[in-house]
């Protein structure tokens, strides 16, 4: 396990490119009125592999929604690529299958394959005719096999989803994802409730893709050590407010942005997470 | 448990059942006094007469054949409606309306839609196949509306995230997702469309009821005791066959695992 070290400078970015994500004062409420976000203000480079952490019902789930437009904020912006996530939005919904997103239930669809469920990613790129029949492109079919051979369930394709594994549904909605070839990945808790080993497998898979196709991972956790880990920025969110912000660099946390939380409480919170 | 409250509960459901007997003349009186009757009937129905097996079976076989081609045709024109009155799919505007033209299709029972198409297309079997397509329509559309509102939201929220239009959500994720209620439910109707189809003959649509309904005129108790013996023996055998589809099919489905079945 890799050693972490602190320390503090100025905030510069890790990678130099241009924002992909920005959120500005947001707020974000299922009932409109107990928010479960509070001026979040989150600003994400291109190519960032970047981790929100926090504990159940702190909002982390919810951030994710507003970025894939699933939830409109009750107040404050957020651009995607300049562009406001709102599914009625016409510029949006074009943008809509560049962005991979895997629920923490994974959202597969149990009674389909692990090829089919693949083949989902693809969808948006179908006609209407190609759509009816169930009729997939050649090359489609092709690109699946092959993704579905990068995450390891090469020879299971035909399988359906209720006889895999807990890794193995993972590895089919990662596919899912990849099959979009998107820009941006959401992931909710992909790796909780998976063993150690496991959850590395994943989340190594993860990051490769990440790396390969400098794609923008934006993954939540609520193990400090893992985001850590595999994060080039990690946010802690805290009751619907970010407390702080980390920038990663190899072993050396370069960087950290702190809302209402002293320097003593981010490491009671990471030695925390440490001993589990 | 019998609290205070629960007891003046069942004081007002038995003081309502005397009422409601009262006034439809139920009086088990009468009823004990009749058994005889019924007796004099289960004795001549004994005389079963045999030669009329092959008209009985060919007349069930008819009446398959009408519930058959009712179960189809109605679950085919039920699925399109009953995806327009989910309400995890479309708004009250669309899902409103069509709702309201289901449940008026409901409210006639088959029998009454039989009379209205044997009005219409005159007396035979094909008054009946229309019958049974109506209530189909009212019935499967809603056992299925309501297995769609039931279906799991992730994977619609997954897949609806990554911009599909609402026609492939509905061809990807929503008809597989609940393939096996689907599947379940028609096996159900055509279960039931044969029962009903049995007695549609009784208002001259179709079916081994017209039969059967003109021997119990006659007193011709014998024979009409062949026709229903072949529908029982019909309906047994396909309750048997769709608990055979059912294990394979549904319950490994919704349960992820293989049903042995003895």
């Amino acid at each position: 396990m890799k050693q972490i070290q602190m320390r503090k400078s100025s905030t510069t970015s890790l990678i130099s490119t241009k924002k992909i994500i920005q959120m500005n004062n947001v707020w974000a409420s299922y009932d409109s009125k107990n928010f479960v976000l509070e001026g979040i203000n989150l600003s994400i480079d291109r190519g960032t592999n970047y981790a929100i952490i926090g504990q159940s019902g702190s909002g982390k789930s919810t951030l994710l929604k507003l970025m894939n437009g699933m939830m409109i904020p009750s107040k404050g912006t957020i651009k995607i690529d300049y562009v406001s996530p709102d599914m009625n939005n016409k510029k949006f919904k074009n943008m809509m299958h560049t962005i991979g997103y895997i629920p923490q239930s994974l959202g597969l669809v149990k009674n389909i394959s692990v090829l089919e469920n693949t083949l989902l990613g693809a969808l948006p790129r179908l006609s209407k005719i190609q759509s009816l029949f169930k009729k997939f492109p050649e090359h489609e079919i092709k690109e699946a096999k092959r993704i579905l051979n990068l995450v390891g369930l090469s020879g299971k394709e035909d399988r359906k989803i209720y006889m895999l594994s807990g890794g193995e549904k993972r590895r089919v909605a990662i596919a899912r994802a990849l099959m979009q070839k998107p820009t941006i990945l959401l992931a909710d808790e992909i790796v909780s409730e998976l063993d150690n080993v496991t959850a590395h497998e994943i989340m190594d898979l993860i990051t490769d893709a990440q790396k390969r196709t400098n794609l923008t991972a934006i993954m939540v956790h609520h193990d400090m050590k893992l985001a850590l880990e595999y994060a080039n920025r990690v946010a802690v969110i805290k009751k619907g407010q970010k407390i702080l912000e980390l920038g990663v660099e190899g072993e050396t946390i370069v960087d950290f942005q702190t809302g209402d939380v002293t320097t003593e409480e981010i490491m009671e919170m990471y030695d925390a997470n440490s001993k589990k | 448990m019998l609290t205070p409250k629960n007891n003046i509960i069942i004081g007002i459901i038995i003081a309502l059942l005397v009422v409601a007997s009262y006034n439809v003349d139920a009086n088990p009186i009468e009823f004990v006094e009749g058994l005889p009757n019924l007796a004099i009937v289960v004795e001549e129905m004994l005389l079963v007469e045999p030669k009329y097996v092959p008209t009985a079976i060919w007349a069930m076989f008819e009446t398959i054949q009408m519930a058959f081609i009712g179960t189809i045709v109605g679950f085919v024109i039920a699925l399109p409606l009953s995806m327009l009155s989910a309400r995890n799919l479309n708004s009250k505007y669309v899902y409103g309306p069509v709702r309201a033209l289901l449940a008026a299709i409901r409210t006639f029972p088959s029998i009454l839609w039989a009379i209205l198409f044997v009005i219409m297309v005159g007396l035979g079997p094909f008054a009946g196949v229309l019958a049974i397509i109506m209530y189909t329509i009212g019935f499967v559309s809603k056992l299925q509306y309501e297995a769609i509102e039931t279906i799991d939201s992730d994977p619609m929220d997954a897949v609806g995230s990554i911009g599909v239009s609402k026609w492939q959500l509905i061809r990807y994720v929503v008809i597989p997702e609940s393939a096996s209620h689907l599947l379940s439910h028609l096996l159900y109707m055509f279960d039931y469309n044969i029962r009903q189809t049995s007695i549609l003959g009784l208002v001259g649509a179709g079916g081994i009821g017209f039969y059967i309904i003109n021997y119990i005129k006659f007193f011709e108790y014998g024979k009409a005791a062949v026709f229903m013996l072949v529908v029982l023996v019909s309906v047994l055998i396909i309750d048997w066959v769709s608990v055979k589809i059912r294990d394979k099919y549904i319950i490994k489905s919704q349960h992820g695992m293989e049903v042995t079945t003895k």
